[in-house]
This record gives C-alpha cells, structure tokens and sequence, in this order.
C-alpha cells in the first residue's frame, strides 16, 4: 500500500496496527508526520519512491540486532539498524551492512541436490545433481521410517549450531520426542562457551549467560572475552562502549585481560596479558585482596559478628554459630538472638568461611603474579579499583574457561562478582527474561505411539555421552565427541545426521576425526552454502538465506527485560529454497504413524509464528505490539522493565511501579539465587553432590572440589608454545568467510587484510629464525597446519595467536582462496570433564619456517 | 549553504571498520577499496605495546589539493555542499588527484583486485560500467557527474560524503544526527551505522550546530593542516586544553 497516499499521520499511523500485512507489510520512506520530518521524508521518499524497508534481524552473529533491509525495484541494496530496536538502536557492527552480500553470494546452493558419488572425502567430488524437494524431503523421510521400523531411531540425529528461535531449533526437540531419538536435537553449546554456563548453574544456581546494566556499572573487569571484537551483542557493547567511555559520568574503569594486545585491550584503561589457563589465579587473588582490605559488600556477603575484619592473609577464620532461637513459653513465637563473637555471618552466599580457610587464604598476589605472569603491583592495583568501585561486573569467557580447569576459573571469577555484591544489582548482572509466545498450533504429546511414550530408545545413551557417567555427566552437550564417538562405535554407530546451522566436520576441534567418521553416515545438510559438513551430505535441503524468511528469535542474554524479534523477508526467494522450519514441518508430515498429523496441524512455520504472536495480543510490547502484523511491521516485541533488583542486600520485585515490593528468601531462591540453598554457593552444592562421579573421572580432591580452586591446566599438543585461536570482530560464528568484504578486513590490528596472520612476538620469531612475513608452519599431535607470520610485539612470548575463520577446503571460492590454513586442525579435541567445554585455546604447538 | 563537516572521537572509536563496511555497501565499492578507512599502528616492546587506530574519511578540503591538480576539471567542490566530488564524465585517469592528495583518500579502479576472485569478473557489467553488483544502489542514486554509483573504468573515486544522502537533508539543518528520526535518511552511512557514536555531521557555516560545539569544546584537530588544505573533517582525542595547536589556532 502507498502510505504517502493515504493521509495516515505518523500518531495514526503508530496507533493502528496491522495496516499492512505479509509480505507487503513494509513501510515506505516517505512516512509522513509532523513538520520537518515530513518534508524530509517526503524528498527522500520522492528520489526513491520505490523503496520499500523491512524488519529483519542480523544473521551473522547470536546478538539479533533489529534490522531495516531497503529494497528498491526488487533490488536489496542497503542494512542498516532498526532505530526502534532495543539492541541495534539504529546502528550496525561491521558484519551488518554486508548482510545484503550473504543474498546475492554467487556461490549459494541453487536448490535440493542429492549425492551421486558414495566415496566420501575431502577431495572426493561429491557429484552432487538436482532433485525435486518432493524427491529429497522423502528420501530422507523414507530413511528416518526405515530405522523406526527397525527399532534404530536412536541412530538417527538432528545437530544444530545458531538455532534462532521456535520456528527452527524449537521445533527439533519435539520432533525427536515423537520420532524417537535422544539423539534430537544435541545443540552445539559445548563447543561454544557451556563453561561460562556451567560456572555460573554451580555458582548462583542459573545455568545461562548473564544480562548486563552496562549502562550503570562504573567498572568492568574482563577476562578473556574481546568485547570490542567478539563478545555479544557486540554492536550493543560498543554503543555501551561509547557511552561508557566518552558520555558517562563518572567515566566507567575497565581493565582487560588476554593474552594478546586486541582493541579491547588497546581501548582498556588497563590491559593485562595472562599466561593462557590462569585467570582463575588472578581472580583468586582479587578476591583474596578483597576480603583482606576489607572491600567486599558486606549488605551482600555478610561480616563479621564484630565487625572487625579477620581475613589475614595465611590465617583461618571462623564461621559464627548461630545461637539457639529462644521460644517465648507463653506464645510459642520463636525469636533470634543476636549472633556475636569472632565469627563470620554469611548473608546472601555460602561456604565464604570454607572457602578462605581451604583456599583463598594462601592465594596473595604475590603467588598469583608467579603463576600469571602478571606484575603484582598490577594484579593489587585491579583488585583495589574492582573492590572500591561500585556497581562493577567481572565478566568472563573462553579466553578465561576453555582449559582443563575451566569450571574453577568461571566460577572464581564469577565470585567476585558476588563479593562485591553486583548479582541482580543496578548497573551489575542478571538473567534474561523469556517472551510471552501463545501456545503452538497443537500440543505434541497428544500425537506421541507407542514407540515414542515407550521405545526402547529411550534405554538408549545420547551419542555424545552427555549424561553418561562414562562419558560427560554433568555436562549439557558434547558435540565435540560425536565425531570420535561413531568412529569408535562407542555407544554405538549414527545412521542419519540432520544438521542445522552447523559445519561440526570443520569447527570441531581436531576435524580430521570427523572427516574420517562421517564418511559411513548419511548425512542431510540445509546450509543455504557449500559447506565441509555438506561436501560429506547425501541430501542437500538448502535454506532460504535470512533476508528470505519468516523466523523467530527470542533475544540471547542481554538486558533482562523479555524482547523477541522476527525476521520478515525482503524479497521472495532467489532459488529453490526452503526455511529450515518448513523443512522440519514436511518431513514430519512424511513420517508413519500420528505424528505426521502433528505436523499438519501445525501446517507451516508461518502458522506456528502466528500462533506465538497471539500471546502478544494479552501482552502487548511496549512499543505496540499486539498482533501478528504489528510484529511484522515492528520487527521486535518487546516489554520493560526487568522484574527484579536487589539493592543493598536486600531483594526487590516490580510492583507495576517500581522495584518495591521486599521478596522473601524463599522468593528469591525459588525466582533468583536457584541453588539448593537459595544463596550464591562458594561452595557449591551441586558440586558437591556429584563428589564421587568427579572424584572417580577426574581424580581431583573430595574435600575441595566444590569450590573455586585453583588448578593448573593441562596443555596437551606436544609443542612448547600455547595456541590461542580468537574470533575477531568480521568472525563472529564464521558466517561471513566468503565475503570479499570480509576477508578484506579480517584482521586490521595486524593487517590481516586478504587472510590472517599468526601473531607471533619478536622474540619467539628471532629465536626460529622466523622474519615478519614468512610462511610458518604450525604443528601439534593433532595436525599441522600453514600460515602467514606478523611479528607483533602485543602478543606473549610463549603464545601464537591465530584468528579463527579460514582453511576452508569445500566453501565458496573466495573463501577456498584465503591461503591461511585451518587453526582447528592443529586444535587438540580435549574437553572440561565437568562444564564440556570443548578446549580450543589449551593446545600447545611447535613453530617453524614453512 | 551549508558546508558539511565531520567530527570524529577518537576517545570512543573502537576500532570496529562499520564505517568501512557500511560505506563499501552503500557506495557500492570494491572489496577493500575503502572510501572510509581505519589505519591501524603499533609501536613499542612487549609487554608495553601502544596499539592505535585512526579512522580515515575524505577530509572534503576547504581549500583542496586535488582540485587544483586536476587538468580537467573533474575533481570540483560542490557550491551547494562544500562537498569534494569527481565529475566521472571528465575524469582521463590521469591521476595527478592521488598524487596530490594528502591523505590518500583516492581510488583508482582499474588496479589488482584485493580479493580474488575479481568481482568485477564475477557481476560483470556492460558499457563503461567497471561492474554490476545485484546490490546496486536504487538507480535515483547514481550520478557519474558526482561520481555516486557504479564507477566507469579508466577513472577515479573518492568519498563523496554520501551526497545522494546529505544533499537531500531539509534546507537549514544545523546537523545530521542519525538518531534524530527527521534526519536519520540523511546521514552519511559511516555516521549512521557507528555504534560507540563517534561520529557527527553538520553544517560547519551554522554556529549552532553540534559539531562546532564540539570542536570548540572538545578541542578538535585536523590532520595535517600545514599542507594548508583545511579539512573539513576534526578530530577529537579527550577534549583536555593542553593539546598540540593547529594551524587555525592564534597565539594568545
């Protein structure tokens, strides 16, 4: 429709939803409105009267930044952020504008293919031919039945990497329920950051990633997580950068820790460069200076009966006991004496006392200087401004837990955070609210057999060994083991492998293994792209690319406050294509016995999207959302405020107003703090309840480890240097290796312009007679591997520094071109046995000319 | 007339190359070719390196070094803007303009390509056109005598301040705030997809506008100003009184 033409205002225009629908749900330039605006959008609007915006969310990274996609003659020709959008705000990082690239890559898969050559490897041609989607959707159908029938569904699985939303990895679990496979879905999470997950589940009893109020906090201490390259939503984060650093009174402090000078750490006030695996010993240290000082919260932590500070540095400390209540003989009323004496009274966390006495008390600066490397003077000066300077957040992430002692070094560092009181705090961290979606279209259980209620695959293990005390107990998945698993047909050997979103042959550690595995597996894949795990596909069902589709998206952790985004397509599919979802819906369809009616109910991903934003229509978003078509047009529902603060100790819920209503400590450990004690466990219970499976599979000591120790990291690999493979900024999760522009820009601190260098420091290189510029080789138990060198003075000695991004062997040519090898097949495939963490930065390689 | 200028912040730059990446899509540029650069130093020993980056537009002169070069005229400073354009219809190639410019900021298209393979090879063009990305910008766009579009071959390009942008913006504007939802459509693309906001556009004439608030107090510099060029485009690096005087600074 002509929203010129109309005579709509911009106040009506906002009042009325759903003026538009579908597709032609998009909103002209030339809105018009009061004054100026009018005038300008109207000229704008007159030069390109064609013109036509869209919502849609950012692909290339997990943040979901709200975009506006132009389109002009059926021509997408320009992204920029959606102004009205919580995380985007109208801006971009330097992945968004070349979304409209990933549309128009001339190397896309044209539409469903099957494989004509049965010899899988990587220099195999695949002899890939087209088919009709109704061809490729039943061979795979007839497949998945197949192995019912036979009692094998279990040997059936669905891997998927960036799921988005309900409409595509939401639909995979319920689809393994009904179809039988415990195999359906297994996420990628342990090959992306479950030790930050999994410290914190131990710690304060949430297993997510946290939300920030960056904008509030006037200290930042980082370990390890690139926040001006990689850490999400990273445009967010520079907006908050921005805010923070040039905008903010008083201005926020940050120091950064990593092992190479990277712009976060250029940017910082501090940068402090870690032996790799330690930053556990440098929090441990802070939190020791901490409590000697005597800076830690107390309305949070708790104190001393006394309230004279007793941690000394080398002595013990007690626990207060608390004295018996005295019951008054004519009411019955139970009242608490005052507790007094020398000991410790823990408020809102637990095990503080233990914790000092077993560990922290030996670990000063001093030790931990030793063993990061680090000059104590700096390791003192970070813990007094992190412990003086409230509200601060100790943030963390791979750079701090992908080692063997992840676990400890996550949750040591997210101690701090608790000493200094910040969890659910005013500009401190909390967690992230879901959106209320209606209810989908049918309810599964209604559709389950026999088989699915009560198959024999439910006596089955997952393939990852994920919950299997021989393999990864606690752990939430392992795809990392998948690989190594089938070909050692240990718990036994996979049939079919959908994946989604996921590469696994090559973003594996150590992929070799999985080209070898996966040749006798069936595989599907959707990438819109060539891919290495697609060059091993038998059936290639290609995904529209996300300018292309209807797709939902639940916010990943960011403010607290629920928010989720839709991606509504630009234009119609270039090819051949099909939205993953859809996908999943059609092949349901064609699967024996009453799920298939599931599916029909549930008819297409549109209708299930429709159905989530019916729970709009009871809940609108604050900026108006209530339906289906003000999605559309919006983009984003999404609903202020965050419902809980704690303020000085004491815990808040939303009352409609502001945070006032006082929660009870049943409240807070039932919605907040949900460990078994509803406190912040130093000592974790959960920990400590497993005592005896870790004990046996990792031999650690039974009487500390529950809590945050410190252990030195194993560095598998044989070599003598350690291997850290970053992700930087036109990285993300490795979407946009194909894109010249990408590939253009890779690496500017180094000039990894047209492929990526391996940093290697001045004096490592002179010592192999390594010049700047020559082609190394890189080698390691694992594998070897070749790159360009960058002598750069900013990164360790005992450390090489290679992005991750390129050695893709079966991509689109321009990425096939880039001649950096593959750092993952130097890469070691070694896991944290409790967090599942898959090791990318703990391998220790050899250097030498090339 | 407005004459357009840009503050940069250097305090808040992270570093990211958005500008980059959005002015190549914007401006439909070749791979690498970057209108709007960010140039990256090092300098130092470890473990104390200094590591820097400074973003890098057109400077849009005042009074500029490649207009005057230019035997044919083809480089010119746009009356109506203070913009420092390329007639492509005039342009030989010659490429006196690059030499003379201080600040490298020209291109010249019909060099080795930065990333094989060559795009142009793969979204060829007919005619003069050097190529034919599906992504082109809307036709209205494209004008060679500003030298906005595809480029012909045999010429050279430069930043053009996104013209087909600003020049649209309402008579009498002070500045181009990108979120400012009456100015947002035209505001260069390096200035609106910024994230930390470290950049601003105004009309550097218009006393009240923000930029010239800033560069007041913040103390805005520009680079180079012994070559005389007087750029149109000030950066900021804290906004403390003690700073190395610019040319336009009068001894007090």
């Amino acid at each position: 429709m002509d929203e010129i033409n109309t005579g709509i205002s911009r106040r009506k225009f906002l009042a009325t939803t759903g003026t538009t629908g579908a597709l032609a749900a998009t909103v002209s330039l030339g809105v018009p409105g009061m004054g100026l605006e009018a005038t300008s959008a109207e000229a704008q609007a007159a030069k390109t009267p064609n013109t036509v915006v869209t919502k849609n969310i950012c692909h290339q990274c997990p943040a979901r930044c709200g975009i506006d996609v132009y389109t002009t003659d059926g021509r997408v020709h320009a992204i920029y952020g959606t102004a009205d959008h919580p995380i985007s705000n109208g801006k971009l990082c330097p992945k968004g504008p070349l979304g409209i690239y990933v549309l128009y890559d001339p190397d896309r898969w044209r539409g469903p293919m099957k494989r004509t050559n049965p010899n899988k490897g990587r220099n195999e041609d695949p002899g890939f031919v087209p088919v009709t989607w109704d061809e490729a959707l039943q061979t795979v159908a007839d497949r998945l039945n197949g192995l019912r029938e036979r009692g094998e569904s279990h040997r059936a699985a669905m891997l998927y990497g960036r799921g988005w939303g309900a409409s595509c990895a939401g639909l995979l679990g319920t689809f393994g329920g009904l179809y039988g496979s415990p195999n359906m879905p297994i996420g990628h999470s342990s090959m992306c950051s479950d030790g930050s997950i999994v410290a914190k589940g131990y710690t304060d009893g949430n297993a997510s990633y946290n939300s920030h109020d960056y904008r509030n906090c006037n200290y930042l201490l980082m370990f390890g997580v690139g926040f001006l390259e990689a850490f999400r939503p990273y445009n967010n984060n520079m907006q908050m950068w921005g805010y923070m650093r040039g905008r903010k009174t008083p201005k926020t402090r940050v120091t950064a820790v990593d092992v190479h000078v990277n712009t976060t750490l250029a940017a910082a006030d501090r940068g402090l460069l870690i032996r790799p695996g330690t930053d556990g010993a440098l929090a441990l240290a802070i939190a020791h200076v901490i409590l000697t000082e005597g800076l830690w919260e107390r309305s949070f932590v708790g104190d001393f009966a006394d309230r004279q500070n007793r941690f000394v540095a080398g002595q013990t400390v007690t626990a207060a006991v608390a004295p018996e209540p005295v019951i008054n003989a004519e009411t019955g009323e139970a009242t608490s004496p005052e507790i007094t004496g020398e000991g410790f009274v823990e408020k809102w966390v637990t095990g503080l006392v233990d914790w000092w006495n077993i560990e922290l008390k030996d670990r000063t600066v001093e030790w931990a200087s030793e063993i990061t490397d680090i000059p104590a003077r700096d390791i003192l000066a970070t813990a007094r401004e992190f412990g003086s300077t409230r509200p601060a957040m100790a943030i963390f992430e791979r750079g701090a837990h992908s080692h063997t002692n992840g676990i400890y070094n996550g949750m040591a560092i997210h101690s701090l955070n608790a000493l200094v009181g910040s969890l659910f705090a005013k500009g401190g961290m909390a967690y992230q609210m879901g959106p209320s979606y209606g209810p989908m279209p049918a309810d599964a259980n209604e559709f389950k057999d026999d088989w699915a209620n009560n198959g024999d695959w439910k006596t089955q293990p997952r393939v990852d060994k994920k919950g299997s005390s021989d393999g990864y107990l606690l752990a939430r998945n392992m795809m990392q083991e998948i690989g190594p698993n089938h070909l050692a047909g240990d718990p036994y050997k996979l049939d079919t492998v959908i994946f989604y979103q996921n590469n696994a042959i090559f973003t594996a550690p150590n992929g070799q293994v999985w080209e070898e595995a996966m040749k006798d597996v069936f595989i599907v894949d959707t990438s819109p792209f060539p891919t290495e795990t697609g060059h091993y596909a038998d059936i290639i069902l290609p995904d529209h690319t996300y300018l292309e589709r209807y797709q939902d998206s639940p916010t990943y952790p960011f403010e607290g406050y629920p928010l989720t985004q839709l991606r509504v397509p630009a234009i119609k599919p270039i090819y051949d294509t099909k939205y993953f979802g859809d996908v999943i819906i059609e092949l349901g369809k064609r699967m024996n016995g009453p799920m298939a009616d599931y599916y029909r109910a549930l008819d297409s991903a549109e209708n299930v999207l429709r159905h989530l934003a019916k729970g709009f229509e009871t809940d609108p978003g604050d900026n108006g959302v209530n339906s289906w078509e003000s999605w559309v047009e919006k983009g984003v529902w999404y609903k202020k405020p965050y419902f809980w603060q704690q303020r000085d100790g004491v815990f808040f819920e939303w009352d409609g107003t502001d945070y006032n209503r006082e929660m009870t400590p049943e409240e807070v450990g039932q919605k907040l703090l949900k460990t078994p004690s509803g406190k912040f466990e130093f000592r974790s219970a959960a920990l400590e309840a497993n005592s005896d499976w870790i004990v046996g599979a990792t031999g650690r000591d039974p009487a500390n480890l529950m809590f945050p120790i410190w252990e030195p990291p194993v560095h598998p690999g044989g070599g003598d240097l350690y291997f850290v493979t970053p992700k930087v900024a036109l990285h993300a999760e490795g979407r946009g290796h194909n894109i010249p522009m990408v590939i253009a820009h890779l690496q500017p601190t180094v000039g990894g312009r047209g492929e990526a260098f391996v940093e290697i420091n001045p004096v490592t290189a002179s010592a192999r007679g390594i010049s700047d510029g020559d082609r190394v080789r890189i080698s390691s138990d694992a594998g070897s591997i070749e790159a360009r060198c960058r002598v750069y003075a900013g990164v360790r000695p005992d450390t090489l520094v290679l992005p991750m991004e390129y050695g893709h062997w079966a991509s689109g040519r321009w990425s096939k071109a880039v001649p950096t090898e593959h750092c993952g097949e130097a890469t070691v495939n070694q896991s944290d046995r409790i967090t599942g963490q898959a090791m990318y930065y703990s391998t220790k390689v050899q250097v030498a000319k090339a | 007339m407005p004459k357009w200028g840009m503050v940069i912040d250097l305090e808040t730059c992270t570093g990211c190359q958005a500008c980059t990446t959005a002015c190549a899509m914007e401006n439909n540029r070749l791979p690498g070719e970057n209108w709007q650069d960010v140039l990256f130093y090092s300098e130092g020993e470890y473990p104390n390196l200094n590591l820097s980056w400074l973003p890098r537009p057109c400077m849009q002169c005042e009074n500029p070094s490649c207009v005057s070069v230019c035997p044919t005229k083809a480089t010119y400073k746009d009356e109506g803007t203070g913009i420092v354009l390329v007639d492509w219809n005039k342009c030989i190639g010659c490429k006196y303009c690059m030499v003379a410019c201080p600040y490298g900021v020209r291109f010249y298209m019909d060099e080795a390509p930065a990333v094989e393979p060559d795009v142009r090879a793969e979204f060829p063009a007919s005619g003069r056109r050097s190529w034919n990305p599906p992504f082109k910008m809307p036709d209205e766009y494209e004008d060679a005598s500003k030298g906005i579009g595809i480029q012909p071959k045999g010429v050279v390009s430069k930043c053009t301040f996104c013209y087909h942008k600003v020049s649209q913006a309402p008579a009498g504007v002070a500045d181009l705030d990108e979120d400012n939802p009456e100015t947002k459509e035209f505001t260069p693309a390096c200035v609106r997809v910024c994230a930390p906001k470290s950049r601003f556009f105004g009309d550097l004439d218009n006393p009240d506008s923000h930029v010239n608030a800033l560069i007041a107090e913040k103390g805005g510099v520009r680079l180079k100003e012994e070559t005389g060029n007087k750029p149109q485009v000030y950066y900021l690096s804290g906004g403390g009184s003690p700073a190395v005087p610019g040319n336009r600074s009068r001894r007090s």
